[in-house]
């Protein structure tokens, strides 16, 4: 009989013993790996196309949710937290199945009931994905990194090297020194979760970072245009030109 | 600081109020005790008044020239003494120049004003004394509101620290995961997961016991200190490196409760929290005369975005130090080379 293979993601050595201890009374499933951050994870996952992964949310690199969010097809996902209010919330609301450290031997038990169950009718795990996902962006924090991906490889990007945003539909174009990047959230997600002492939105598509500014010019009566240092030109609304005005406190 | 008369309008109304008070009493007694004619004694008494009222205000900054500080001193007395004589000589020479301008061709109001003079001098050198005594209890009252501004602001500080500690303590990551590797080490090996019991019941307990003191031993803290690095260790493992150079000279020096363990938190946090690599934290007390100066060094991710509460704690330990040693120069920190470096004084003495 061929087993099930599973990943352990957890940055915390004693946290990947007690999963595999809990999971040695299951025959069914085989450990194929074990991974200590994000990266490293999300590497494991897309090499050895698992059934099941228990996901640890706090890990360096790249977290449990960021992960998450650059799977094309993710696999049984069993997650574990010792303590995120907001991820809490955003796994009830999406009934995913999640493990709050420290955890009973019951609780696990259980959590393993629901995700044989996933795994043997096949059930797409997309779905319950993508409404975590979007609960999770209700959380009001201010991001400092963004992931992306390009074909297969995954960048991290500090949002303090952001220059600026741009909408592009349904997606957004995030511009660095390093190059451009598409990623699939709305412009009001950057709006709310970037730090608003550095990013401003000054136009329906233009999201600017403060420290990327060089001058600001007047265009046409009443129309205002950002120069930024690397000499590209935003437009900005009156509405947008006066929130940067007070920003920039002139 | 502001001029006390200019601060705000009432003041400025209470100012000249209290010399057209002087004035008043000063008319009634030329008028009804020396008889001089009505006309005469309110101008006489208007204009030196209203002169002195003048210098009055700059007197001012000669009080503020010669602050009491620790007591009166010689320097201070020869000050007032020479402003005094400068002010007077003003006083009298302008309001005289003035009275004799309005009134040219009154030969005997000019003669009694001249035959005045002397006593008008004496009047003076009481209200030069007078005025400048009241300056002085404007400033000490200043002082007095000030200082009780900085205890106040030293206790909420205090409050504050407490709080955070209490808040380390109780860190819902720090414990629960804390916990979580008791919980597998009872599978794996009960006698560590006991070890791992004790030390975070000492750690907790520690933090709820000095919170109510200011200062601790040098020594205690680090032991403190080492038991959180400790319990951080059975988590992270070979991911926590940690090395303590400590001269035996600091070992009972006092220092503020809890002033350590933010920074070591904070090596935590953005050190071992972010990185995938091995985190060294190497943390060296030396004595230097009149202080203990604590050095940490840990490694980090340079290229990890920089998190939020970055510098948080650290100025919240600056601010403590400077209500405590009035000095801003004792917490310097710098980034380099992956390296993060923090370097604490800790002088002798406080307040």
């Amino acid at each position: 009989m061929n087993k099930y293979k599973t990943l352990i993601i957890d940055d915390e050595a004693p946290a990947r013993v007690i999963i595999q201890k809990f999971l040695s009374a299951y025959p069914e499933f085989e450990v194929t790996g074990e991974f200590e951050d994000g990266f490293s994870g999300l590497k494991g996952i897309r090499e050895t196309n698992p059934d099941l992964v228990f996901l640890d949310i706090q890990m360096p690199k790249l977290t449990g949710l960021e992960l998450l969010e650059l799977l094309e097809n993710p696999p049984v996902i069993i997650f574990s937290t010792a303590y995120d209010q907001y991820a809490v919330k955003a796994f009830e609301m999406s009934a995913t199945d999640y493990l709050l450290k420290p955890y009973s031997r019951q609780r696990f038990d259980q959590a393993m009931q629901k995700a044989i169950q996933s795994i043997k009718t096949g059930a797409d795990n997309k779905q319950p994905v993508n409404a975590l996902v979007q609960t999770m962006d209700n959380d009001p924090g201010i991001i400092y990194r963004i992931a992306v991906k390009i074909r297969h490889n995954v960048h991290v990007i500090p949002t303090s090297e952001i220059l600026y945003i741009e909408a592009e539909g349904d997606y957004v174009m995030i511009f660095t020194p390093a190059g451009k990047f598409l990623k699939e959230k709305t412009m009001k997600y950057f709006e709310t979760h970037l730090d608003p002492s550095v990013f401003t939105r000054i136009h329906r598509s233009f999201i600017v970072n403060l420290n990327a500014i060089a001058r600001l010019e007047l265009y046409d009566k009443e129309q205002y245009v950002v120069k930024l240092k690397d000499d590209t030109v935003l437009k900005a609304s009156s509405a947008g030109y006066k929130t940067l005005k007070e920003k920039l406190n002139l | 600081m502001l001029h006390p008369v200019f601060r705000s309008w009432k003041s400025v109304v209470i100012y000249f109020g209290a010399w057209i008070i002087v004035t008043m009493v000063q008319f009634s007694i030329l008028f009804f005790f020396y008889g001089v004619p009505g006309t005469f004694a309110f101008i006489d008494s208007l204009i030196f008044n209203m002169m002195f009222s003048l210098m009055g205000i700059i007197l001012w900054f000669v009080v503020r020239y010669c602050p009491l500080g620790k007591g009166v001193s010689w320097n201070m007395l020869f000050n007032h003494l020479s402003s005094a004589a400068l002010i007077l000589v003003g006083w009298m020479a302008t309001s005289y120049f003035l009275l004799s301008s309005i009134f040219p061709s009154e030969a005997r109001l000019l003669h009694f004003i001249r035959d005045s003079l002397p006593s008008q001098a004496i009047l003076g050198v009481m209200l030069y004394v007078l005025t400048g005594l009241g300056y002085y209890l404007i400033l000490m009252y200043n002082d007095l509101q000030e200082r009780l501004k900085a205890e106040a602001r030293l206790n909420e500080l205090l409050r504050e620290s407490e709080l955070n500690v209490l808040k380390s303590q109780i860190n819902p990551h720090f414990l629960f995961n804390s916990l979580n590797s008791v919980s597998s080490l009872t599978i794996t090996d009960p006698e560590k997961a006991q070890e791992m019991v004790i030390r975070l019941s000492d750690f907790l307990r520690y933090s709820v016991s000095a919170s109510s003191k200011q200062f601790v031993s040098l020594n205690k803290e680090m032991e403190n200190i080492e038991r959180y690095l400790e319990i951080e260790k059975v988590r992270f493992g070979k991911k926590l490196d940690y090395i303590h150079h400590i001269d035996p000279a600091c070992q009972s020096m006092m220092i503020p409760a809890t002033v350590l363990q933010p920074l070591f938190e904070n090596a935590i946090k953005h050190g071992v929290y972010e990185s995938t690599g091995t985190v060294c934290i190497e943390t060296t007390c030396t004595r230097d005369p009149g202080m203990t100066i604590i050095t940490m060094v840990n490694d980090f991710d340079s290229e990890a975005p920089r998190k939020a509460g970055t510098g948080v704690g650290l100025s919240n330990i600056r601010e403590r130090l400077r209500l405590l040693y009035h000095r801003t120069d004792l917490l310097e920190f710098r980034a380099e080379d992956a390296k993060f470096k923090v370097i604490l004084k800790i002088p002798d003495n406080h307040e």
